[in-house]
């Protein structure tokens, strides 16, 4: 079955708003002259705008501004995409991971966790003459470094997603 | 081509100037002129109609509390239906199970009272048909064919380059075409 290009679909659109340039305009008609199926095409296009004329937008409740009016003093529950009960699970989540690596460092597992990050293996001193530069990595900062990490993102959670929702919510019950 | 607009003119700089010197009322006036659009963008997302108003309620106090941020380069209105948009959004995030169905939602415009028949049936084949794109571009043709908003405007509240709502309004149009021809083929075979 024959079918309309995408590129002429485009144009029809665009002569169907009336937005083609004179020669366009003309080409199009033509066109239009010999293809049924573009014709048929044009007919739902300009069926569609004329029930899409019109359109009007939809009305709220007639309480809506009064509504909107009364609640002007709590805050929005939709803040942020996080409840108390999941930012409680993801806090517990953080805190455990940092007493993990706490654990894990205070029982030595890293204290001869020292290793250099090499960058000239074989294949590398192949095909450049400059050494690249070796890194020595001490397992036990980096651990330190994560635990570190896990600890501020521990209290950012605490503070947005648990007490700030927390107090907002009495503020609201306070009204 | 809608004429471009000289932000310094625009009278909700005055109204929001009031609020934020302490008069909390004033802030009916904006709600009183922007209620439609809003609650419009927020039914064409989350296609039920409670869900909506509270939505749009929601975002309408959002935009309270965000006022002093508001830094004027765009229309008042720009910015509180993008708060729309993306509070809408949020609850379609959040209600995702809930979800109605189209055939539901078709009941909710049937239930208008004082509305000709023509009418109802037109607005429930265009609900239809538009129930089968997604809520940006859905969004995005009901605020083009509502005929208020420049192509720049509608980008903004979608969140997309202008080209880019330019491109999706396009298809979406053409798409919308082919769902409504579906949808009356449909019609027609069971009369």
């Amino acid at each position: 079955m024959k079918e309309i290009s995408r590129k002429l679909e485009d144009k029809l659109l665009l002569y169907a708003d009336g937005q083609l340039i004179a020669a366009e305009q003309r080409a199009m008609e033509e066109q239009l002259k010999h293809d049924e199926l573009l014709r048929n095409k044009l007919d739902q296009l300009k069926g569609m705008n004329q029930m899409l004329q019109n359109l009007k937008p939809d009305q709220p409740s007639r309480n809506f501004t009064q509504l909107v009016m009364s609640r002007l003093d709590e805050y929005p529950a939709y803040t942020n995409g996080l409840s108390i009960r999941n930012g409680i699970f993801l806090l517990v989540g953080v805190l455990v991971a940092a007493g993990i690596g706490v654990f894990l460092l205070s029982s030595g597992l890293f204290d001869n966790a020292t290793t250099t990050l090499d960058f000239n293996p074989e294949l590398t001193k192949r095909y450049f003459d400059q050494p690249m530069p070796s890194i020595p990595f001490n397992g036990k900062i980096v651990v330190n470094a994560l635990v570190l990490l896990n600890l501020g993102l521990a209290w950012l959670v605490l503070d947005r997603a648990i007490l700030k929702p927390y107090f907002q919510k009495r503020m609201q019950s306070a009204h | 081509m809608r004429p471009s607009f000289d932000m310094t003119n625009d009278p909700d700089h005055l109204t929001i100037d009031r609020i934020l010197a302490g008069e909390q009322a004033m802030y009916a006036e904006l709600v009183n002129k922007y209620k439609s659009y809003a609650f419009t963008i927020a039914q064409k997302i989350l296609q039920n109609r409670p869900d909506a108003e509270e939505a749009a309620q929601d975002a309408f106090i959002k935009a309270y509390h965000h006022l002093k941020g508001f830094n004027r380069d765009s229309k008042f209105s720009t910015w509180l239906y993008r708060i729309v948009f993306n509070t809408a959004i949020s609850y379609r995030r959040k209600n995702r199970q809930e979800f109605q169905s189209i055939e539901t939602t078709v009941v909710d415009y049937n239930q208008d009272s004082g509305v000709s028949l023509e009418k109802t049936d037109k607005k429930k084949y265009i609900n239809q048909a538009m129930a089968k794109l997604n809520e940006a571009d859905r969004t995005a043709l009901t605020l083009f064919y509502l005929e208020e908003f420049s192509l720049e405007e509608i980008a903004s509240i979608t969140g997309m380059q202008s080209n880019t709502a330019k491109v999706r309004i396009h298809r979406a149009r053409l798409r919308l075409g082919d769902e409504l021809k579906n949808i009356l083929s449909q019609e027609a075979l069971t009369l």
